[in-house]
């Protein structure tokens, strides 16, 4: 559905997006994981045709993007990192200008606004954060397109909104939508994409299924271990594992688990101690991220100064 | 229709912003009035109050319009859609043009107490006015889009628009000054709207002939036009 070949964007000696490549299937949810000023917003843009293509090749529900940009525009819904309809216009007038634009049927209009339950006769500006996101996603379903790319839907909503925006995200990808989700939010990674590509300085550092990204970082497992007592003697047996406090348990990294429960055994026979809570878990999609992206803690400045990353 | 449809949107979405009614609407109106308050017979000026009021009209609104879509990206929202850039400057253009008119013809009908003039004057007077506006508004659009960052746009138009009004021959003839300073005149676009209305209203023209301004108006509004789409697509 969405396909990008060598995908690369320069800003003069400046590339904000470099050589990237990947598949989209069809009724998949795809999350583009990367901190700010990797290259998802650029990569956004020239997929949806807002800006210009510097190399490379992308297709769009098996339309060129350089050469069929309009096959491209009819194919597409685009919810930007802005809720960005007009603010005189009422929800409904809005509506029914985009479907003048798209050449959609004025019923659609009707339909979208009982659907998602819009406050049809309200002036946009006069909308709370989370209704102008709303609103702006159903925009974006005007003309009933097969592909939906959302640009950092929940930036800056707050928790019952960005609950919301989720929800609805999970309702179009049931109807059957292609979704590209660009995202820093974590809790946005971990639940809704069934794959995930992981860009970081213009490039795509991890690409697969959540589980995959997940065992990124090698064998590695956290254990969670709670104690009785818990003594400095138990905190210096395990400085191996890289201890940390998290509540009241100890959090331990663990290569080889069947190892560390005997050396536990061990230790256990050796200090005394009941064990209240053992568990392990994978590291999460977030560690994975911190991992990967971790060198380029800071923003990445631009030559240009000006450049929508 | 989807130019139609982006008109509508616009004087919807702009009319009432206060860039469109400070310097689109009250500056050409109360400028009018003090010329009128101040000298008693104003016929030599009335075509260049006009001009004064199209030229405004038009780029305060246009300049607005696109500051805020600019600004609030719904100038993407509008690219997103299978629209031309083409239409989207047809648009644009014809709506600043739209808004440029009824603020002379306000103008206009504020002149008329104090001035007689022909009725059969009146459809020349209309084709000059509908060319300039058209002329101006391409002019805005295009200074709007091709100034980098959107908050200068209105500095820089009143920078241009400022000193037009007296290089144009709209306040005082151009045969009164320097003959060097004529070629400022026929380098300054608004020096055609003001020769031609001249002509419409009043039977004569100062430097140029009423064909000329006429062309040179069209030859305008396509140049304009035709640098705007450029400025677009080198913006988006």
């Amino acid at each position: 559905m969405i396909e990008a070949v060598g995908l690369t964007k320069r800003y003069g000696d400046f590339t904000a997006v470099d050589h990237i490549s990947f598949k989209v299937k069809k009724g998949e949810i795809f999350g583009f994981l990367g901190p700010n000023g990797a290259g998802k917003t650029t990569t956004v843009r020239m997929l949806s045709t807002l800006t210009s293509i510097t190399e490379g090749e992308a297709y769009v529900n098996g339309y060129d993007v350089r050469r069929e940009k309009v096959g491209v525009k009819k194919s597409i819904g685009v919810v930007q990192d802005v809720s960005n309809l007009y603010d005189e216009l009422t929800v409904e007038e809005n509506l029914r200008f985009l479907a003048r634009l798209y050449e959609a049927p004025l019923e659609n209009v009707s339909k979208l606004v009982r659907d998602f339950n819009l406050p049809a006769k309200k002036k946009f500006g006069k909308l709370s954060s989370g209704y102008k996101r709303r609103a702006s996603i159903v925009a974006a379903l005007i003309h009933d397109p097969p592909v939906i790319f959302l640009d950092e839907p929940t930036i800056a909503l707050d928790v019952k909104s960005a609950r919301m925006v989720r929800e609805m995200i999970r309702a179009l990808n049931v109807a059957g939508r292609t979704i590209f989700l660009t995202t820093h939010n974590m809790v946005e990674a971990e639940t809704l994409p069934h794959r995930i590509a992981i860009i970081n300085r213009g490039r795509i550092v991890a690409m697969g299924g959540r589980s995959e990204i997940r065992r990124l970082l090698g064998s590695e497992i956290r254990v969670r271990l709670k104690v009785e007592p818990l003594k400095t003697s138990l905190i210096h047996a395990l400085e191996g594992y890289s201890p940390v406090f998290d509540e009241d348990a100890l959090v331990l990294k663990v290569d080889d688990i069947d190892a560390f429960m005997e050396e536990l055994a061990g230790i256990k026979g050796k200090l005394g101690f009941r064990i209240v809570h053992l568990s392990t878990e994978l590291p999460s999609i977030e560690d994975v991220f911190l991992e990967l992206t971790e060198e380029e803690g800071e923003e990445r400045g631009c030559a240009c100064g000006g450049c929508p990353i | 229709m989807k130019v139609w449809a982006i008109i509508v949107k616009e004087l919807r979405e702009y009319m009432l912003k206060p860039g469109s009614i400070s310097w689109g609407l009250v500056f050409p109106l109360v400028f009018s009035l003090a010329f009128i308050a101040r000298f008693g017979d104003i016929d030599h000026l009335v075509p260049g109050l006009l001009s004064i009021s199209a030229l405004f009209g038009t780029t305060s609104f246009v300049a607005s319009s696109i500051i805020f879509e600019r600004r609030l990206r719904t100038f993407e929202r509008l690219l997103l859609a299978p629209v031309s850039y083409g239409e989207v400057i047809l648009a644009k253009v014809l709506v600043g043009a739209i808004f440029g008119l009824l603020v002379s013809l306000v103008t206009l009908v504020l002149v008329s107490h104090f001035m007689a003039y022909s009725i059969w004057s009146l459809p020349l007077v209309l084709l000059y006015l509908v060319l300039s506006n058209l002329a101006f508004s391409a002019l805005g659009v295009y200074i709007s889009l091709a100034i980098s960052n959107p908050i200068n746009v209105m500095t820089w138009l009143n920078l241009i628009r400022l000193p037009m009004m007296f290089t144009s021959g709209a306040i005082a003839s151009l045969t009164l000054f320097p003959r060097w300073f004529l070629i400022v005149g026929l380098i300054t676009p608004m020096t055609y709207s003001v020769d031609g209305l001249r002509y419409g209203l009043l039977y004569y023209y100062d430097v140029i002939p009423p064909l000329e301004s006429m062309l040179a108006l069209v030859m305008m509004f396509l140049l304009f036009m035709l640098l705007s789409i450029r400025a677009l697509k080198k913006l988006y």
